[in-house]
Formats: structure tokens, sequence, C-alpha cells
């Protein structure tokens, strides 16, 4: 289901297609790298060159080498400046790309499974860490992997070049440590990546804790709790050793392939020497070893070892959000139904043809025959639905919590599609209707940072007057004071959706969807925060407002204001004015308190 | 010595054997990589001889061993230091249960436990690791001095401009990633109310709208990132110049020397090979870092673990109907009765969770004592008590693999959890999950009404002789909350029951009802009894925007 929004693309592919398209930045890493490893080729042979003019008492011969290779050096560092530099133009625009498809793929997600995440805050978080570290990971990877290629190429070219005879046995042990540190890597990985899952769940097991505390103590669950977390622990610090194991054994062969090399050198020293080598040359080459060869050798081992592991780690959990972060998980995964997505394509284009919404014979709402379940094993939650709502009416909807009132609320705004059965809206598939033909207002309002205007003109553009027409009506004028000092400023003022209370950000949702033009108004318990005169006040307003109204009721008032009552209790639905159902509804009347319980 | 370095230092030593390994092996690599330079010159002077080259073979040999030794320790001290801080600060958590939460937010406290404990962990390493950097620092000087000291002193300039470099370069990069990470936080911010609003964005269609909002500071955080590479690739500049000009100053110095006869080849090798060791000092810099943010960490943990445990006695309850006691408390004095309901009223902020907390001892009181059958609460072994109080909250939270082990918390069986279910009216809900009982916590859609009634389940479980219900049937419809409140009656009569409540019917079907304001008992009487006061009245007509979140 969330494919749509994410992708599994795999980490390299995202890696290579960063890359590419930025050829101008390649370029000028490639130009400055060439400068920056100038020092890499000049060093053997400068220093082969001093020493051996300061041993033959020409120490301004010496000197002007050194001078030169003083020189590569200066240019060199500022060259590695502008390869840093050359490497932030892809890194960063590569952060916001990974940036862009965490904020889709998480939004989309969120919304394709139509509900409000639970803790939706540790997991952003979360996702916005790992785009730091794929980064950072990324630009070090990029640099080392860059450092070493060049290193190699130019040392081994001055190498070959100051001592052709040495180049083997430099360059073979050379290559074995490369080629063993490349064989070490998959089990690294492996081993790293075990890691993180391990110190992903402890992380997960001390969120809940901390946020469950008070419970913990209550139920006296401390010790079971204790234990739990004792686990995770255990296995976390296994899961380092283990890793910890593998970099050990790593480090050994790498040192090795870097310290070998100089062995070799000065036990063909006598050798060499007699075939006429100068003891400079051989200098000159242990220094293309030690200054050149090691150390970018344990570049590309930090790097490559600790960057690109830690890069196709978190680009695995960005590109795969759903693994990522498992408890944010849809936690109403439709598959006996399905969910709909609105932004699709399909609603785009009744948008831009309203005169689909617009059949005045069907009614504003059909169904037929729905049944909808939330998993294959799932007891429907509504079962052979059949209900037709006239053009105008007024509805309520009434029912035990858990009864199925806010899935009919999804499934009439078209954000679930039903297993069995259609929905039709004005005629059309409910999912297919789209924003220009109804209006839901859930009961967590969303109130996004920026000014009030743009919150309440959030469905539909409105002129000023017509707001503050709309604020006036449904009583909401307490929110203008909330949000600023006067009146005649509040439209301007910045909301900060965290300062406005639960019943404030209801208002906000409420004077949106009045201001919407759409036929058809779902509250979903979009009142059940407002007190109960402003809650039919506000009603009241949407009655006025004209149109189809259906409302999820909170309280029994609005069952008693509303023309028509539908009556849902799992899984099934009886229909029926107030009165009607009152005098023939058991569970109805037991819901008014028209009779008393059987106690 | 601070509180937070001896946590760090406690910390380490908590790593058995393994700091000590750590140290061993970073000195020994240390000083093998002092030593090679010296043998690899005196194998050139002597044009290979066996035996400086044999010496040379043994020194890799420790640098090897060592390295590697030093890898293997160092990756186990950061882990074994790291879980001994978070089980302190687990333990610690559980210990003083919700009297932290009244400290800390959540969210605090999981960065605490994790992040935190993580970088106080790596003190000991970073500590060693640098050390384990001033051997070949100190150690080329004395190296290069023993050499001509001439040599030092080209050596010992260019140290101090490294110092200095370092130092700039801390200062500089605290303030630049703040404003970085301040434009990060406000896209997550972003994020997170459009994530609240998903039902809303769904229906209205505003998914693309929502992500360009929640992404508009980008382009000022890729501003910030400018400024971070642009002082990063600087700072890379200083320092790397200095390595390569310490090199060529000590060769020219060494090459003066070695024409005039008073150095050999070897030596000027080692002379050039102790100056780039001696300018290893640079790779602190990373430790200098690390050392600092886990002293702070280090802090930051201090405070939790300085938060004081809940302790409980040893006392067992006598016989008894569960009659509570408060006297002197700051709520006031209160008896509730053996077994009875006694619903308690009041405005938000009037303490009506207050007298809850302080009835099966979620907190204990500033002054007074509260008695459960004539036994004051803290003498109460910690068994003893939360097996005899059952809690249920409006907003509980649930734990465990399974919903049926949320229920039961690890102390009640399965039939045990079944039952509490029933009566708490979840059993429908739960029969309609995809495994039921099994079904995993985290994958089972539970509405608010849902979990509430979980909660409840998991309260009813357990309570032996006193039941509080903190506004616990606030999300459930008048139908499924007075089938609970009469199976409550029906299997669980002999509790008493103290029930905090919005609603006027609760309150009219409780034997009594305790009203509250202001932080104190105002009066106790039944329902009917306290109906005649207009200000009760008032309690029960919903204000205007009745919570804040």
């Amino acid at each position: 289901m969330p494919s749509s929004f994410t992708p599994a693309l795999r980490p390299g592919a995202v890696v290579r297609a960063a890359l590419g398209r930025r050829p101008g930045a390649l370029a000028r890493i490639a130009a400055w790298s060439l400068v920056e490893v100038a020092p890499a080729f000049l060093i053997g042979h400068a220093v082969a060159r001093a020493v051996d003019g300061f041993a033959a008492g020409a120490p301004l011969l010496g000197l002007a080498w050194l001078g030169l290779l003083g020189a590569a050096w200066l240019a060199a560092a500022g060259a590695a400046r502008q390869v840093v530099l050359a490497v932030a133009a892809v890194a960063e625009p590569f952060r916001d790309d990974l940036l862009e498809r965490v904020v889709r793929g998480v939004l989309g997600h969120a919304v394709a499974s139509a509900c409000a995440p639970r803790a939706g805050s540790a997991a952003v978080a979360r996702a916005t860490l790992q785009v730091e570290l794929a980064r950072d990971a990324f630009a070090a990877l990029v640099g080392v992997v860059r450092g070493f290629a060049f290193t190699l190429v130019s040392a081994g070219a001055g190498l070959l070049t100051l001592a052709p005879s040495l180049a083997g046995l430099v360059l073979a042990p050379f290559a074995a440590g490369v080629a063993v540190f490349a064989a070490s890597l998959p089990a690294l990985a492996r081993r790293q990546r075990a890691y993180l899952m391990a110190d992903e769940a402890t992380t997960e097991l001390l969120t809940s804790v901390a946020h469950g505390l008070r419970d913990i103590t209550a139920c006296g669950a401390e010790e079971r709790v204790g234990a739990d977390v004792e686990r995770r622990i255990t296995a976390q610090v296994a899961a380092a050793g283990a890793v910890a194991r593998v970099t050990a054994v790593r480090t050994a062969a790498l040192a090795l392939g870097a310290w070998l090399p100089v062995v070799l050198v000065l036990a063909a020293m006598p050798t060499l020497l007699r075939n006429g080598v100068g003891v400079g040359t051989v200098v000159g080459a242990l220094a293309y070893v030690t200054q050149s060869l090691a150390p970018a050798l344990g570049g590309l081992v930090e790097g490559v070892g600790v960057s690109g592991v830690r890069l196709v780690a978190a680009l695995d959990r960005i590109l795969r959000p759903d693994r990522a972060t498992p408890r944010e998980r849809p936690s109403r995964t439709a598959s006996a139904g399905r969910t709909a997505s609105a932004g699709s394509p399909a609603s785009a284009r009744s948008l831009a043809s309203p005169g689909r919404t617009a059949a005045s014979d069907s009614p504003a709402i059909e169904l037929r025959g729905v049944t909808f379940a939330y998993g294959p094993h799932a007891e429907p939650v509504v079962r052979n639905l059949d209900l037709a709502v006239p053009r105008g009416q007024h509805l309520a909807v009434v029912g035990p919590s858990g009864a199925g009132k806010s899935t009919l609320a999804a499934l009439v705004a078209g954000l679930l599609r039903p297993g069995e059965g259609e929905v039709l809206v004005g005629g059309v598939p409910a999912d297919r209707a789209g924003p220009a033909a109804r209006v839901l207002i859930p009961q967590e309002a969303y109130v996004f940072r920026g000014t009030l205007r743009e919150n309440l003109a959030y469905l539909a553009p409105a002129t000023d007057r017509e707001v503050m027409a709309a604020v006036e009506e449904l009583g909401a004028h307490p929110l203008l004071d909330v949000v600023a000092a006067r009146r005649s400023a509040a439209l301007d003022a910045e909301v900060d959706p965290g300062r406005l209370s639960a019943g404030e950000r209801q208002l906000v949702a409420l004077v949106r969807a009045y201001l919407s033009p759409a036929p058809l108004v779902i509250l979903d318990e979009a009142t059940c925060h407002l007190d109960p005169a402003l809650e039919s006040r506000v009603e009241r307003a949407f009655a006025r407002r004209g149109g189809t109204l259906v409302v999820i009721a909170h309280r029994l008032g609005s069952a008693r204001r509303a023309g028509r009552v539908l009556l849902v209790d799992g899984g099934r639905a009886v229909a029926g004015t107030h009165d009607e159902l009152v005098s023939t509804v058991p569970l109805y009347a037991d819901l008014t308190g028209h009779r008393e319980p059987v106690s | 010595m601070r509180l937070a370095d001896r946590l760090a230092a406690r910390a380490a030593r908590r790593g058995g054997p393994w700091p000590v390994l750590l140290a061993a092996g970073a000195t020994a690599a240390a000083a093998g990589e002092l030593a090679l330079p010296t043998l690899i010159g005196g194998t050139i002077d002597s044009r290979g001889a066996a035996g400086w080259l044999g010496a040379c073979l043994a020194a890799v040999a420790v640098v090897l061993g060592g390295e590697c030794l030093a890898v293997w320790a160092r990756g186990l001290t950061g882990a074994r230091a790291s879980a001994w801080v978070r089980r302190a600060v687990v333990r610690r958590l559980l210990g003083a249960g919700p009297d932290m939460t009244r400290r800390f937010p959540p969210g605090e406290l999981v960065t605490r436990a994790g992040m935190n404990a993580e970088e106080v962990g790596r003190a000991p390493e970073a500590l060693v690791s640098a050390v384990a950097l001033l051997v070949p620092t100190a150690g080329a000087l004395v190296a290069l001095t023993l050499i001509d000291p001439l040599l030092t002193l080209a050596l010992g300039a260019g140290v101090a401009a490294i110092l200095l470099v370092l130092r700039a370069f801390l200062r500089a990069g605290g303030t630049l990633s703040g404003a970085y990470q301040e434009t990060q936080g406000h896209i997550a911010a972003r994020l997170v109310d459009a994530l609240g609003g998903a039902r809303t964005i769904a229906a209205a269609g505003t998914v693309e709208r929502e992500a360009r909002r929640v992404l508009e500071p980008l382009p000022r955080l890729r501003a910030h990132g400018a400024e971070l590479w642009r002082a990063t690739a600087t700072a890379g500049v200083r320092a790397g110049v200095m390595v390569p000009v310490l090199e060529v100053a000590v060769l020219a110095c060494g090459g003066w020397l070695l024409a005039g006869g008073r150095l050999t080849i070897g030596e000027l090798y080692a002379a050039a090979r102790y100056a780039v060791l001696g300018a290893a000092l640079s790779g602190a810099l990373g430790y200098v870092g690390q050392l600092a943010r886990a002293r702070s960490a280090a802090g930051r943990v201090a405070e939790v673990l300085d938060v004081p445990v809940l302790g409980y006695g040893t006392r067992r309850l006598p016989e008894g109907d569960g009659t509570l006691e408060l006297r002197g408390t700051p709520v006031g004095d209160l008896v509730v009765p053996g077994g009875s309901v006694t619903a308690v009223a009041g405005r938000s902020g009037s303490g009506k969770s207050a007298l809850a907390e302080l009835a099966g001892r979620l907190r204990d009181p500033a002054t007074g004592v509260v008695l459960l059958d004539g036994v004051p609460l803290p003498e109460l072994s910690r068994q003893e008590l939360r097996a005899a109080v059952g809690y249920a909250f409006e907003r509980p939270v649930l734990l465990g693999e399974t919903v049926g082990a949320a229920i039961g918390m690890g102390g009640i069986d399965g039939g045990g959890a079944e039952r509490a279910a029933r009566a708490a009216g979840a059993d429908g809900f739960i029969g309609r999950l995809p495994r039921g009982y099994g079904t995993a916590l985290a994958s089972a859609p539970l509405s608010g009404g849902e979990r509430q009634r979980l909660g409840l389940a998991r309260a009813f479980a357990r309570a032996r002789r006193l039941l509080v219900l903190d506004d616990a049937t606030s999300s459930l419809d008048t139908v499924t909350e007075r089938q609970v409140s009469r199976a409550l009656t029906e299997q669980y009569g002999g509790c008493t029951r103290l029930v905090v409540t919005h609603r006027v019917a609760t309150a009219a079907r409780a034997d009594r009802v305790v009203w509250m304001e202001d932080g104190r008992v105002r009066a106790v009487g039944t329902h009917g009894e306290l109906w005649s006061e207009p200000e009760y009245r008032a309690v029960f007509e919903e204000r205007h925007f009745e919570e804040r979140q």
C-alpha cells in the first residue's frame, strides 16, 4: 500500500542517482583532487632527490626539492578545501532529496492509511536523524573513496617512475590488504545492521517505558518491565561485541597491508643497493608507503567500513519507512476493505469537472450492500449496510464506541473503500467524488503553523468578510482573542497549534468546513471538545448553511437536533427519526436514557 | 570531581577488563609506532642488517597486535559502559515511577536513557584514545630531541600552532550547527503537525500542498548547511597545511644537519616520521569533542539518577473491606468507606487526579498520611500494595507484546485477563482482532475508547481492595459506560471504588461524591445533597475549552 509513495529503491541506486545528477560538481571534485594528490606523486621523488642532495653535500638542491614539495602541499591544502565544498555540493542536494522522500513518504503513508498515527513525533525525529546520518556518511564516503582512488593512482605512478623494481614489493601486499578489507565488508555490514536493529529495539522499548511509568508503577510491573529492558540491553551489548570482533580482525589484515610493504622494502635493501639503487630512492619509496598509501588505505577502511555501512543502513530505513518504524505502521491495515488515497489523479479530475458531483437526481449519499472489515480475519465493522441520505438532510450517526461510526464516515468520505457493495456520493463512487464534493472534519482537528487566515481558508479561498462572518455564525470568536491581542489583527496572526486547546483547534476546523462550498459536510465527532451549548450552536449553523449534513454524534443532543438518526452497533444499523427509534429500538432508548437499564 | 565526571568514571569501571585492555592495546600500538621510525632509520643506516630488520618486524607485530586489541576493546568498552549507564537510568525510572514523569517529559527520558547513555559510555574510549595519541606526540618530541634539539624546536612551534587551530574550530562549530539543528527542528515540527491531521489532509486531498509546507524551511537548512561545510573545509585547510609544513620544516632542518655530517640518512628519515607522528595531535580533535559531549551527557544522566526512588515497606494488609483514609494531606482529610462507590467531581485542575494519585500511592503526600485498612501506604510492600490497588486512567499507556499481555502485565494469567476484559466490555473488539488476545499490541488497531477499555480490564484484573478510575470511561459512550459500571458492581462489588468523573450520571449513581475545589476536598455527600449547591452544579456544565493540550 505505501509503495505508491515510497518506492522500495536500492540504496546503491539512490547514491548513483545523487552522483549522476551533479556532473559539474563531480568534475570539480575530480579536477581539485588532481591538485590535492600532487604531493602523493611528488613526495617519493622529492624526498629521494633531497636526501641524495643533502648526502652529496649539495644542501641547496635538497632544499629546492623540499621547497617544491612544500609548495605542492600548500596547493593541496587549498584544493582539499575546494574538494570538500564540491562534495558538499553533491551531499546537500542528496540530503534535500532524502528529506523530501521522508516527508512525502511519511505523510503519504499516514494519509493513505487514513488514520492519525499515534506517536508521530518519535518516528519523525528518528527519520530526520537518519537523513542527517545519511548525508554525513555520504559526504564522508565520497571523500574517502575519491581520495583513495586518486592517491593510489598517483603514488603508484610515482613509485613506478622512481623505482620500478620496488613497485611489486609495495603494491602486491598493499593490494592484498585492500582485498581482505573488501572481503570483510559484507560480514561487517551484516553485524552493523544487527547492531542497529538491536539498538532500535531497545529505544522502542525505552520509549514505551518512559511514557508508561505511571502505568508500570500502578500495575507493580517494575520487575517484569525491568527484565524486558535487561534482555534488550544484553542483546545490544552482544551485537556490539560481534561488530567489534569483525572490526578487530579487519584491522589486523589492514595494518598488515600497510606495514608489510615497509618490511619487504627494507628486507630487499641489500639486494637493491648492490644493484645500484641509491639510499635516497629507498627512503623515497618508503615515503610513498608511509605517507601516501598507508593513510589512504586507513581512510578507505574508516570511510567505507564506518560511513559506508552507516549510509546503507540509514538509506535502508529512509527508503523503506514501513520497516523502519514498525510502531508507526498504519494501525488499520485495510486488506479486506481498501484504502483510497485522496489526491489521486482520479480525485484531481473530479475537482476539475465539478459537474460530476452535481447530478441533481441522485441522493447525496447512497450505500448499497456495504461491508467493510479492517483485516481478513476481523469481523466486519460495517455489514451489508443500505442507506440513502437525500440532499439537504441532517443525519446523526449514533452508537456505542467501536461500533464503526468513524469507519462509516471514512467510507462516505471515500477514504476507505468497501470490501463489498458501493458507496455513492452524489451518484459518484465516494473515492472518486473528491474534495469539492464533501468535507470531512475528524475528531483530531488539523491546525498548522501559518496565519489564522491560511488555516481558516484552507479548503476554499474566502474574503476576510466571509471568514469573519463564518466565525461569527459559528460562535468561534473566542478563537480570535486567543491568537492575537486585537481581533482586527487576528487573521494575520501566526497560529502555533501547540498553544491552542483541543476545543480551539476544533473551532478552526469547523470554520474551515463552513467556508467550503462542498454540498456534503461530515462532522466526525468534530465538536467533542466544545461545550454542549457551543456544540449546539455549531450544528445549527451548519444546518442553516444548507447542503447535506452528517454528524457522528458525541452527545445525545446531536441526535435530537438531527432530522434523521442512524444507529450503528457492531455491524448492524437502524435508521429513523429520534422518536421512532426511542419507541422501537431498546439500545437507542438505553443510549438516550429513555429506559433505565436493568440492573 | 564533578558528579558527571564521577558517573563517567564509574561507567568506565563497569566495563570489566576491557578499558584496561583498550589502554594496554592502544599504548602498545602507540609505543610500537613510536619505535618504528628509529628502527627503520637504523635499518637504513645499517643497509638492511638482519638485527635491525628483526627489530622492525617485532615492532610491526606489536603495532598490529596492539591495534587489534584496542579496536576490539574499544567496541566492548563503549557498549558495556553505555549498557551500565542505561541500566542505572532504567532502574531509576522504574524505581521513581510517575514522579520521574512529573520532572522530565518522556521524550527527554528516552534521550537520556538512549543517546546520552551512549555518549557517556564513549567517555572511557575517548579518554584512552586521547591519551594514546599523547604518547606518540610526547614521545616524538623526546625522540626528536635525542636526534637533535634543533629539530624539536621546529616541531614544537608547529604543534603549538595546531593547538590554536583546535580551539578556534571548537568555538566556531557550536553556533553554526545550532542554527542548522534548529531549522531541522522546524521541518520536523511541521511534519508532526501534518501527521496529526492525516485524516483532514486525506479528505481535503492536500498531501502535495502539505508536503510543500513541511519542506518550506528547506532553503534555510541548505544555507545553514553550506555555512557548516565552509567552516569544516576551512578548519580542514588549517589542520591539513600544518602536518606537511611541519614535515618539510623538519626535513629541511635535518637535511642541513645531514649535509653538515651531524645526521645520518636513517636519522633524517626517523626525524621526518617523528614530525608526522607529533602532528597526530590533530587526530585528538574528534576525541576532545567526544569528551566534551560525554561530560555534558553525563550531567544530564546524573540529573535523572538524582530523582529519589519510591521506597516501600514490608507490611502486608490485614483483613479488611478496603477502607481508605487520608489524614492531614494537602488535599485535606477524607474517609472512603470500604466497598463503597465514591465519585470524585470538580472542575479541571481542582485536584481530582491528585487525590486519585494519593489514594493508591502513585505519589506520596507532602504532608500527612494515606491509610488503606489502617495501614499507612508507605509501610506496605510493593507486591502487597500493587496487588491490592488497581488503577485505570483516561489515557492508559499499554505495554506488552500482545493485547493479552497488556492486560495481564506479567502478574495475571490468561483466564484472569479474559474475565477482566469481559467486565470492561473489551472482549467484543478483542475477538474481532486478527489473533484475538494474541494480537501484537503494536499492530492492533485501537481507538481511544478501546484503549480505555483495555486499561480498565488491566485495572480490574488486579484490584483486590481498591479500584481507582481516573476519568477512565471518558471516551466510552453511555451504553458502554453503563455496562462497565454494572459489571464492576456485579463482579468487583467487594472492592472500594474511587471514580473520578465529569459526568453527572456517574456521580448520581455513586454512593457518595467527593467535591474537589482548588486542590482540596470542598465537601463530601450524596449527589442529591450536593446538587442543591449552584457551584456544585456548575462543575458539570462543561466549559468552553475544557482541556488545553
